[in-house]
């Protein structure tokens, strides 16, 4: 049984790392307190709330826990330590994450000690299925390897548009891979999930972005591996990314849910567009796509999908303001065709093998992309790059070729092989590949396909601004792909750490 | 100190695994013993003290108080805290303001009755932020040496020795152990099993560094000084106690590498007694894992900072029942310390107070330490959670 004052008291003050600073001797606090313990009555209303979420801090010392206390028995062997933060003024327990201690792996604690950590978004620890899933930060991963850290600064915007567009994005998956074949595909670590997955692409495209997170109005996420079936992963979004301005516990931010396969992130692309295009209050708007992308064990009905399946989120920040790329139209269209689902409260979804590809897939992928080329007067050869959804590999490329597309137009999103199909995240993520490598003035078509089934199709136009906020984000979709720090995984490890806490 | 509290009478079980027990017939058992050494009526009793940590976890008992009421069929007043040296502290407290004459103080635990949990019961004594990033019972002491090693630069051959003197305090402790029929290990260990435990471990601690899960009770009688003499012709005075207490959270505090709590009782204790920190001859510390007895021998005093593994390596070499420390000699857990003498949370005080007061009186058996006769002065200190709280208690002999 999990409580949930208690719950929704801790992931407060853990996700986010909330603590405090006396303004008047600069003591430090984890936790958020009226006074300063040093300083006594006078501090009352002199205490200034600070955060530690963007923060980088030390890793004094550790050790190895191997026998976990009961709730944390997933987790296997774990490194446990003490990190300090702004020279040690506050200190805080630790536990290292995205690192799988091997059976007889001798650790030189003294080699860990003193190294820079990024706080990670994560689960806390393993509860019952019927159990409110309990978050914290107090996970960490070194600044010098996989996950650098990253300074969040807003920027002022300095220059409007007419459209709305792209104002930044973040690309999320883990360092965890499974390599088979020609395909290699992300795998989250155990304490990871759809839920940790939005919010830490959220996290990257604030900072790519440079926007205040206050001004964001509104925030979608769409996924179909929610770990539950009611309660939004965009609520812990909002709180943990504190979108929209705080004010008495809440964040002046709308959020919701979305699910529509593999497009619920995609079909919320033109409403956050409009939505910051409509004249009301909301200046800014955010769209993830997040998966920790559900399959069958292979030997199972629908197991195919076990081949394909990835991690990570992706996000999207829209506006009117410091674009990287203009949207330039849409179009999407739907039928009523079952060729992917899940029942509700089954864990693994089914499909229908070879229906999902020509009455589903590539047709509704052909309509849209067509449909909105005619609509704009637009040739293949007046666009730059193609993007499509990536169920696998040989399917973006057959509708690539077969709508007159050539390599270079659409290799470039093709990113299927580096992380398997993310989901939700999928045509996102191939989408951001192009964005991190395209020119200003080029377009993108970007078609995403979601079963049960529809298609939304984009077309893009990248600004000049694009080329300045590129060095905003350390970590690209190539860096995530081609990287020296990833880990790659046995099956039955793949499937231990999918399954999760 | 005025109006000094006396000790007439101590009990205690074997502490170790007691499945076939109820608590109840644990507590009954110390406090017969204790009665039964000075002749004491269960209606001679005017309060009692009681302190455990986890009974109504372990055994769903709530309110311990009457609990004791049903077992000793009184009503007085009966007052339940975590610790012994808490629930002793305040029995003190009430012989010196004169409210009591014969009170009496027990302490008791059932660990074994949730082995599977009650590892994660022992995170009640850590702050929720530690637990909730994963902290074990044994990860802060790990990490205090980890600092501790940082903090004084050990490293290479005096690295190998400092493991070593901590490897020797279980080795020792396992020693004293043999000799002490309530102890839960009577058997010898070697340092090589101390070092291939960590080993096994991958960690700077393992098996042999840490004090069990037990359980058992411990009691004693505690009376005014003017009526002791009714029940003894040796009672053992409480001449001085002081406590202090430290942030819940370990990561939290200024020093990683000490108990201020055992330093600040220890200051004010001495005080209080009126007696030289060297006066003590016997000391019992709260080892509940060798770094805490380490650790333990500098915040109480008798080690410079930095500088107890060389004293308890350099004494270890050869040993001999005791720490040679700058020249002095310092008798250290003759129970065999919480590592084999066990420590069922509740009654560890009781326990630490028993050789004490055993050792005073001379009548620890072959355990007896004889320095020009029985030692005059013996130190407890006692712990709660990781140097959260700390409690130290100095007993005087007859002939002190």
């Amino acid at each position: 049984m999990s409580s949930e004052p208690i719950e929704r008291r801790v992931s407060y003050l853990g996700d986010r790392l909330k603590g405090c600073r006396c303004l008047i001797c600069g003591k430090e606090y984890f936790e958020i307190r009226d006074y300063c313990g040093s300083c006594g009555r006078k501090s009352f209303g002199k205490m200034a709330n600070i955060d530690l979420f963007y923060d980088k801090g030390v890793l004094e010392v550790c050790t190895l826990v191997n026998e976990p206390t009961n709730k944390f028995t997933k987790l296997g062997s774990y490194v446990y330590g003490i990190v300090s933060f702004h020279n040690g003024k506050i200190r805080v327990p630790c536990r290292l994450t995205d690192r799988m201690i091997r059976q007889g792996e001798e650790i030189d604690f003294s080699a860990f000690e003193g190294r820079e950590v990024v706080p990670r978004f994560r689960r806390r620890y393993s509860v019952d299925r019927s159990d409110i899933i309990p978050t914290i930060s107090l996970a960490f991963t070194f600044a010098d390897e996989y996950y650098p850290h990253q300074e969040y600064a807003v920027v002022k915007p300095n220059k409007d548009y007419d459209a709305p567009g792209i104002v930044g994005y973040g690309v999320y998956t883990s360092k965890f891979r499974i390599k088979e074949g020609n395909i290699t595909r992300s795998v989250p670590f155990v304490d990871e999930d759809a839920i940790t997955a939005a919010v830490e692409a959220g996290k990257l495209a604030l900072i790519h972005s440079g926007v205040d997170s206050e001004l964001v109005g509104k925030v979608y996420v769409g996924s179909e591996s929610n770990p539950y079936a009611v309660k939004p992963i965009a609520s812990k979004v909002a709180q943990v990314l504190k979108l929209g301005e705080e004010d008495e516990g809440v964040q002046g931010v709308d959020a919701v849910d979305t699910e529509f396969a593999c497009k619920a992130a995609t079909s919320m692309f033109k409403d956050a567009a409009s939505l910051v295009n409509y004249p009301a209050n909301i200046q800014y708007s955010m769209v993830i796509g997040a998966d920790n992308s559900q399959a069958a064990p292979r030997d199972c009905p629908g197991g195919e999908l076990d081949l394909f399946v990835g991690f990570g989120g992706c996000a999207y920040i829209f506006g009117k303001t410091d674009l990287i790329a203009e949207i330039e139209g849409w179009y999407s269209c739907t039928s009523d065709t079952p060729d992917f689902w899940r029942r509700d409260g089954e864990p693994f979804p089914m499909h229908g093998g070879r229906f999902t590809g020509d009455p589903a897939y590539f047709k509704h992928i052909r309509k849209a992309a067509k449909k909105l080329m005619e609509r704009l007067g637009l040739k293949p050869s007046d666009i730059n790059y193609f993007v499509a959804h990536q169920p696998n590999v040989q399917f973006p490329v057959r509708i690539a070729k077969e709508l007159g597309f050539k390599e270079e137009q659409y290799l470039p999103s093709l990113q299927v092989a580096n992380f398997g199909n993310t989901y939700s995240g999928s045509s996102p993520v191939g989408l951001a590949a192009v964005l991190d490598i395209a020119k200003p003035e080029e377009r993108i078509l970007i078609v995403s396909y979601g079963s049960g089934a529809g298609s939304d199709a984009y077309s893009l136009i990248t600004t000049s601004q694009i080329i300045e906020k590129r060095n905003r984000q350390k970590m690209p979709v190539a860096y995530q792909a081609q990287n020296p720090f990833l880990e790659y995984v046995d099956y039955t490890t793949y499937r231990r750490l999918k399954l999760g806490m | 100190m005025p109006n000094r509290p006396a000790i007439v009478a101590v009990g205690r079980t074997k502490f170790g695994e007691h499945y076939e027990k109820e608590p109840e017939k644990l507590i009954e058992e110390a406090w017969l013993r204790a009665s039964e050494d000075a002749g004491i009526e269960r209606k001679d009793l005017e309060a009692c003290y009681l302190s455990d940590y986890f009974l109504p976890i372990t055994n769903k008992l709530g309110l311990e108080e009457g609990f004791l009421s049903e077992l000793t069929e009184l009503h007085v007043p009966m007052e339940v805290t975590r610790s012994f040296s808490s629930a002793l502290s305040n029995a003190c407290n009430a012989i010196q303001a004169g409210r009591y004459n014969i009170v009496l103080v027990g302490g008791i635990e059932k660990m074994t009755d949730r082995w599977d949990k009650i590892r994660d019961d022992l995170m009640l004594l850590e702050d929720p932020w530690s637990y909730y990033a994963g902290c074990t019972p044994e990860a802060n002491h790990e990490l205090m040496l980890r600092a501790y090693i940082r903090k004084y630069g050990v490293k290479g051959e005096d690295l190998e020795k400092l493991d070593i003197a901590l490897a020797q305090v279980s080795v020792k402790n396992h020693l004293h152990a043999t000799k002490n029929e309530y102890a839960q290990y009577q058997r010898k260990i070697t340092v090589e099993q101390v070092l291939n435990a960590r080993k096994e471990a991958r960690k700077p601690l393992g098996l042999y560094d840490f004090a069990p899960i037990s359980d058992g009770a411990s009691a004693l009688i505690l009376t005014s000084d003017d009526v002791a003499k009714k029940f003894t012709e040796k009672p053992v005075h409480v001449l001085g106690f002081a406590s202090a207490t430290d942030y819940l959270t370990f990561p939290a505090r200024q020093d990683l590498t000490r108990f201020t709590v055992s330093e600040i009782a220890m200051k004010n204790a001495l005080k209080r007694a009126g007696i030289n920190l060297w006066e003590i001859q016997v000391l019992e510390v709260y080892d509940q894992s060798t770094v805490m007895e380490m650790i333990s021998l500098e915040d109480l005093g008798f080690c410079k900072r930095g500088g107890a593994w060389k004293s308890i390596y350099q004494s270890c070499q050869d040993y001999r029942g005791y720490y040679e420390i700058d020249g002095r000699r310092l008798f250290v857990n003759l129970n065999g310390g919480l590592k084999a003498d066990g420590n069922p949370l509740g009654a560890t005080g009781g326990a630490q107070i028993f050789e004490v007061v055993k050792q005073l009186k001379g009548e620890a058996g072959e355990r007896q330490v004889m320095i020009d006769g029985t030692p005059k002065y013996g130190c407890v200190l006692e712990l709660e959670g990781f140097g959260t709280k700390g409690y130290v208690y100095i007993l005087g002999g007859t002939s002190s």
